[in-house]
């Protein structure tokens, strides 16, 4: 085959049956449903978009205060506003598909056959890729129960995916699941074909001078910088608990070769979340960075970055 | 609060909206961008007005002449100036009146930034009530005083002008007076924002929200509206009077 040096080639990865141009996606929750980030850049310039967790009905979302910055971080209580699914499918979706990227619906539900409404719905519009959302903290109803109870997580699974045949099936793991490994297996088991993680990790925080919390719901979610070493480890862990499917890392990435760290512990692709509320442009630059790395490592492709840490300590 | 000036091809900003403002080198921590509203600009400078209550604008008062900042805008919408410069045209029954709106503007806090370049563009034509707890809050008396038709200040303690809140002053104006001679442009504080929305003039506030991103993608600024979470980033800053509901 004849290398036609084509940058692109050099960065494509699979998710499944996905053909993605680069590893790098937006997190969920993190570029509402493409518009917003669309007024400052191609967002075709990525390898997918993540939209915001949808639901069947309205949600509209948790009191204000929602967010709080702490050391290097920042807390959300965003509570998974979303406009439902008809206005998703209505207004939301066809914006988001005007561009060449594969488009990936987050879904959320109370019960297993809300998510497989959801889903069904989605692969009747035609969405590449649904992820299932079983992680978020903020909303009691919002999967957690999903995530954290290996029974029910396995069923969700199985259940959504015996209704989905096309589009890429994602589940978004907790960071709080009793076991990353056992969490992992089952979802490779009952059939995904990916996994996310991790989710934001269940926080808080005061204001000593008012003695007042410093979100309206007393407990949000971290994400930032201050939680990726977490989130590395949770990868390294998932990625070797599985046999053959992906894992899509995320947590506070911010530079091209916080994405490669997630790489090397073992993720194929990756996300980025509050990095894009510090700089609307930072997936781009992720997906820059990624491929200078590449240049000054001498490494061709992307997918040989997964799970390519050294795992002997080099002492000088 | 101090002054803080940016050089660099800036884009036109207009009244209402805000910047997202960050510092270099930090280390992630501050991690996020600041909203500061757009105050002025002067020749190819962009000033805000700030107060230091925090670690990022405490890291802005460090700054020297040279040092770079990150900023991100102009972001959100505008005041509409309609309703004073042009004829207002009422339809009730088949009788049009035509009418020109004199702007009332309430401020509090910092949130004389948001409103200063609106008085700026409407030069001589604003009733203008902005308060402080004391005489030594209230900034920019020259200069307001310049722009506005009649400034009236107001302070807690009564050192300056009024002796109570800047939207006490504006009723206490209003007495007397049509409220529908007036369009309401307001901004401060949420409680400040809550008393003016009810003194029963028709116009617009505008609302100073934490935010993270400034562009819509976070809902970290949400407010509470009658038609459910809006965005004070997106959708607002400015929102018409009325639109917002307060606890």
């Amino acid at each position: 085959m004849v290398d036609r040096g084509n940058k692109n080639k050099k960065l494509e990865v699979r998710i499944g049956g996905l053909k993605l141009k680069n590893p790098v996606m937006t997190a969920s929750g993190t570029a509402g449903y493409g518009a917003e980030l669309a007024e400052f850049f191609d967002l075709s310039k990525l390898g997918a978009i993540v939209l915001k967790g949808i639901s069947l009905v309205p949600w509209q979302g948790n009191p204000a205060p929602r967010i709080t910055e702490t050391r290097c971080g920042m807390i959300n209580s965003i509570g998974l506003q979303n406009v439902g699914l008809d206005a998703f499918l209505r207004e939301k979706l066809p914006f988001a598909r005007q561009w060449d990227v594969p488009v990936i619906a987050n879904i959320l539900g109370t019960s297993a056959t809300e998510y497989t409404r959801l889903a069904s719905a989605l692969e009747d519009a035609g969405v590449e890729g649904i992820e299932l959302n079983v992680s978020c903290p903020n909303v009691k109803e919002g999967g957690i129960a999903f995530g954290l109870n290996l029974k029910s997580f396995a069923g969700l699974i199985r259940a959504v995916r015996k209704k989905v045949k096309n589009p890429v099936l994602i589940v978004k793991l907790s960071p709080g699941a009793p076991s990353i490994e056992e969490f992992s297996r089952a979802a490779e088991a009952e059939g995904a074909d990916a996994i996310s993680l991790i989710n934001s990790i269940p926080a808080m925080a005061i204001d000593v001078n008012t003695r007042r919390p410093l979100i309206k719901n007393v407990i949000g979610g971290l994400s930032g910088p201050a939680i990726k070493p977490i989130a590395v480890r949770m990868v390294y862990q998932a990625s070797k608990s599985v046999k053959t499917i992906p894992i899509i890392g995320m947590g506070g990435i911010i530079t091209g070769e916080d994405a490669v760290e997630f790489m090397l512990a073992g993720a194929t692709a990756v996300a980025v979340g509050t990095a894009t509320f510090m700089d609307p442009m930072a997936a781009l630059k992720v997906v820059e960075g990624i491929g200078s790395w590449m240049e000054r490592q001498g490494i061709k492709s992307a997918s040989h970055i997964t799970g390519a840490m050294l795992s002997d300590i080099r002492r000088k | 609060m101090g002054f803080f000036a940016a050089d660099g091809p800036l884009p036109e900003a207009n009244p209402g909206q805000f910047f997202m403002l960050g510092v270099k080198n930090c280390g992630d921590d501050p991690l996020l961008k600041r909203p500061f509203c757009y105050f002025r600009k002067r020749g190819n400078t962009l000033e805000i007005l700030y107060r230091i209550v925090g670690k990022m604008t405490s890291i802005m008062k460090g700054l020297r002449p040279g040092d770079e900042v990150e900023i991100l805008g102009p972001l959100g919408n505008v005041y509409p100036v309609e309703e004073v410069f042009f004829e207002c045209k009422k339809t009730e029954k088949t009788e049009k009146t035509k009418k020109t709106k004199n702007p009332l503007v309430i401020a509090g806090g910092t949130g004389i930034a948001s409103v200063y370049p609106l008085l700026e563009g409407l030069p001589g034509r604003a009733f203008l009530f902005y308060g402080g707890r004391s005489k030594k809050d209230v900034l920019l008396s020259r200069e307001l005083r310049a722009v506005s038709k009649k400034f009236i200040p107001a302070t807690d303690d009564g050192s300056l002008g009024f002796k109570g809140t800047s939207v006490d002053a504006a009723r206490d104006f209003l007495n007397g007076r049509a409220p529908d001679d007036f369009v309401l442009y307001a901004c401060g504080p949420n409680g400040m924002l809550k008393a003016a929305s009810a003194l029963g003039v028709q116009g617009y506030i505008a609302s100073e929200e934490k935010m993270a991103c400034g562009i819509g993608v976070c809902l970290g600024c949400a407010v509470r509206t009658k038609d459910g979470y809006k965005r004070a980033c997106k959708d607002g800053p400015v929102f018409k009077t009325g639109e917002l509901l307060f606890d």
